[in-house]
């Protein structure tokens, strides 16, 4: 961030800047603290303010629930998922950028048009056709969760794209640079910040499904929000649930570390508009 | 717990709407080749499932069943029923050479949902086994033709089943046909806590004197939740003078007749409840939260089984006690059913078999495993595996199930659940607005 460098002048405006962040801040963790508690608490019952008894029996209960693998499959399940999504949002947002395809519209509007459909009515009615097709379960949730990523990889890779000056490449090609170095050298690093948001996203999308897993998956794929899901849907499992639903934090705030240092790089050293604001986008869609 | 069986809320004929949609885009001249292909794909005719086919005798499908890996689709909101199933039941499977998965689900409609769209599909290679049911979700499978049936009295266990309990011959009033397996049964159960409720009441129609008398201290989960649509079942019952009087099978007319007065006591009952009654808790978790925390004085279930493991740790008071009726209350029985889809019917009939065996309903029944009650009739025990269910600890909360299930009342057919909820809806929900 830094706003704090830019408001440094006024000191209103400073106290403001650090008025809102704070308070941000708190709305973000807040939440987040009854979950800490009860992550480390065997017994806490109501009226008591803190728990009567600490422990770890939330986390053996979510070991004995199977968390490990789970969460091994949701890992790669988010991976699968960003690996498709993000090469093939970049592909679809270079297209629409350019203006390399006609009805450019009516285009960007299919592409968001997962993000408008209710995902249970779609899931229902695919599920149907891929299993008339005989497409395999795994397979089928991939395929759909990649089409259900491809909004947000191709939005945030195409306002990169919009901000992308290709005479720097064309600088490369005059001082000799071959194509394939340009590709390497020059695009791909000017693009990295928007690739890492947009694979940040698609992850996402892979590592917080339920509905898709669950049906079209059919079992077969026993993931960490399906474990989420049906541990919540009892009584008296308030450790395990917040045991898994902060463990579940893990892997998407490690992963908005690694993008926020890349866009930081990204931003640094060249001195121009770069192409990381480009990830800006992709944490407000996280922040929604 | 049975908390399996809920309302579906997608229609069995859900699943078309995909095929409706892709015709709609054809007409768009752009349409892709792709979509011409789903087209086709959509288009043709799902072959008839032959679910009835004859299975040979047991030995020859024991002989099948091995090798074969059995898909248990499960409701997994309790610990204990999801460690049972993979501590107890799974390795007792497999010395039988039958791999046991459990696939936990939020709801169990999410197994029916997949099952109907493999049948719509045609598919007879199918991901779902077996699949802990009852009451609604089994209704609409058995409209839907998605069991597979008339295998229950090929189970040599079946001997220990008492074939003219009623429990496991209707299932909410559907007859079960061999397409399920028991596997519990249930009992619905008033709760409270007796360091609030020094003399509790002895009947339905005192605990509703009780509420009037203790302003605030009492309230149900709304219909159609299911905890709070039972209890609307009960309060019928009690109004209209016990379950002998109201028709098992649903019918416009006795609806007609007999729910007025119900509605009646119910919307004088609400201004004595918790929050005057102008709300009520979403579901039975919301109540037992109220009530653990100590909003209320009394909740309720359909699953007392886990009512002492929730006192052991501390969730509930340790004073909560069961509250026994003079007139009995509504009890079922839950099952295991296999879809007509299921690759692996034999696996998941040895499976079923075993699920119901004295052994594994013994160790199912101790509070510390999963304190699930019996489908077995004990008379038909020999006394070794008797004593096994007589050796099991009595728990501080929760009475032994005959204690329990004295004078049970049956449950009402299906059809009357979705009339009921809605019937509260419109005239107790609505006129406390």
């Amino acid at each position: 961030m830094t706003g704090g460098r830019r408001a440094g002048g006024q000191p209103g405006g400073r106290a403001g800047a650090v008025l809102v962040r704070g308070s941000l801040l708190l709305w973000f963790l807040l939440p987040l603290v009854p979950l800490v508690l009860w992550a480390a608490a065997e017994r806490w019952s109501a009226p008591a303010v803190l728990p009567q008894r600490w422990g770890t029996a939330g986390w053996s209960a979510a070991a004995e629930a199977g968390a490990a693998p789970a969460f091994a499959r949701s890992l790669l399940l988010g991976a699968a998922v960003a690996a498709i999504a993000t090469p093939a949002g970049a592909l679809a947002a270079r297209a629409l950028a350019h203006g390399l395809v006609h009805r450019s519209r009516l285009v960007s509007a299919l592409l968001l048009a997962p993000v408008a459909l209710p995902p249970f009515a779609v899931v229902m009615g695919l599920n149907v056709l891929l299993l008339r097709a005989r497409v395999p379960a795994l397979v089928g949730v991939v395929a759909v969760l990649v089409v259900a990523a491809l909004p947000y990889t191709t939005y945030v890779l195409r306002v990169a794209y919009a901000g992308y000056d290709t005479s720097y490449e064309e600088e490369a090609r005059l001082l000799g640079a071959t194509p394939r170095a340009v590709w390497w050298r020059v695009r791909l690093p000017l693009l990295a910040p928007a690739l890492a948001g947009a694979a940040f996203l698609a992850f996402l999308v892979g590592w917080s499904d339920y509905i898709v897993t669950v049906l079209i998956g059919g079992g077969r794929l026993v993931t960490y929000p399906l474990l989420i899901a049906s541990a919540a849907s009892g009584v008296g499992n308030e450790a395990v649930v917040a045991v898994l639903s902060l463990t579940s934090l893990l892997p998407p705030l490690a992963l908005l570390l690694l993008a926020g240092a890349s866009g930081l790089r990204g931003r640094g050293g060249r001195g121009r508009p770069s192409p990381a604001a480009a990830a800006a986008p992709a944490r407000e869609v996280v922040v929604r | 717990m049975t908390r399996t069986p809920q309302r579906p809320r997608t229609q069995p004929g859900g699943p078309r709407t995909g095929s409706g949609r892709a015709r709609r885009a054809l007409r768009v001249p752009a349409a892709p080749v792709l979509l011409a292909a789903v087209l086709a794909l959509s288009a043709c005719a799902a072959p008839d499932v032959e679910a009835d086919e004859p299975l040979g005798d047991w030995s020859q499908i024991q002989e099948e069943a091995r090798g074969q890996t059995v898909s248990l689709w499960m409701w997994g909101g309790d610990p204990q029923g999801n460690a049972y199933v993979d501590d107890v039941l799974a390795p007792a499977a497999a010395e039988l050479g039958v791999t046991l998965r459990r696939v936990p689900v939020a709801d169990t409609k999410e197994a029916l949902n997949r099952i109907l769209a493999e049948r719509q599909a045609g598919r007879t290679d199918g991901e779902v086994d077996l699949v802990w049911v009852n009451g609604e979700n089994f209704r609409t499978g058995r409209q839907a033709g998605a069991w597979r049936c008339g295998w229950t009295s090929a189970l040599p266990n079946a001997e220990y089943l008492d074939p003219g309990d009623p429990l496991l011959g209707k299932d909410f009033g559907t007859d079960v046909d061999g397409c399920e397996a028991p596997w519990h049964k249930a009992q619905f159960t008033l709760v409270y806590d007796s360091a609030k409720v020094p003399e509790p009441p002895t009947t339905f129609e005192g605990v509703l004197d009780w509420a009037e008398a203790n302003p605030g201290r009492f309230t149900y989960p709304a219909p159609p939740d299911f905890t709070g649509s039972v209890f609307v079942r009960q309060a019928l019952y009690s109004v209209s003078g016990g379950h002998e009087d109201v028709p098992l099978q649903f019918d416009q007319d006795a609806y007609d007749r007999l729910t007025p007065p119900l509605w009646e006591r119910l919307r004088e009952l609400a201004p004595s409840l918790w929050r005057e009654g102008r709300t009520y808790p979403r579901d039975s978790t919301a109540l037992d939260e109220l009530y653990a925390g100590g909003e209320v004085d009394m909740t309720m279930t359909y699953g007392p089984a886990t009512l002492t493991s929730l006192v052991e740790k501390g969730t509930f008071p340790a004073t909560t006690r069961v509250l026994p009726l003079e007139e009995g209350t509504v009890g079922n029985a839950s099952f295991l059913a296999i879809p007509a889809t299921s690759p692996d019917p034999e696996g998941a009939m040895v499976v079923a078999n075993l699920a119901m065996s004295p052994e594994q309903q013994a160790a199912k029944a101790h509070p510390d495993v999963w304190g699930q009650f019996t489908v077995l009739d004990e008379q038909r025990l020999d006394p070794g595996q008797r004593a096994a269910f007589e050796a099991l600890p009595d728990s501080p909360v929760v009475p032994p199930y005959p204690v329990l299930a004295r004078g049970a009342n049956p449950e009402l057919a299906a059809a009357w659940v979705p009339a009921i909820d809605e019937g509260w809806r419109r005239n107790v929900l609505a006129a406390a607005r």
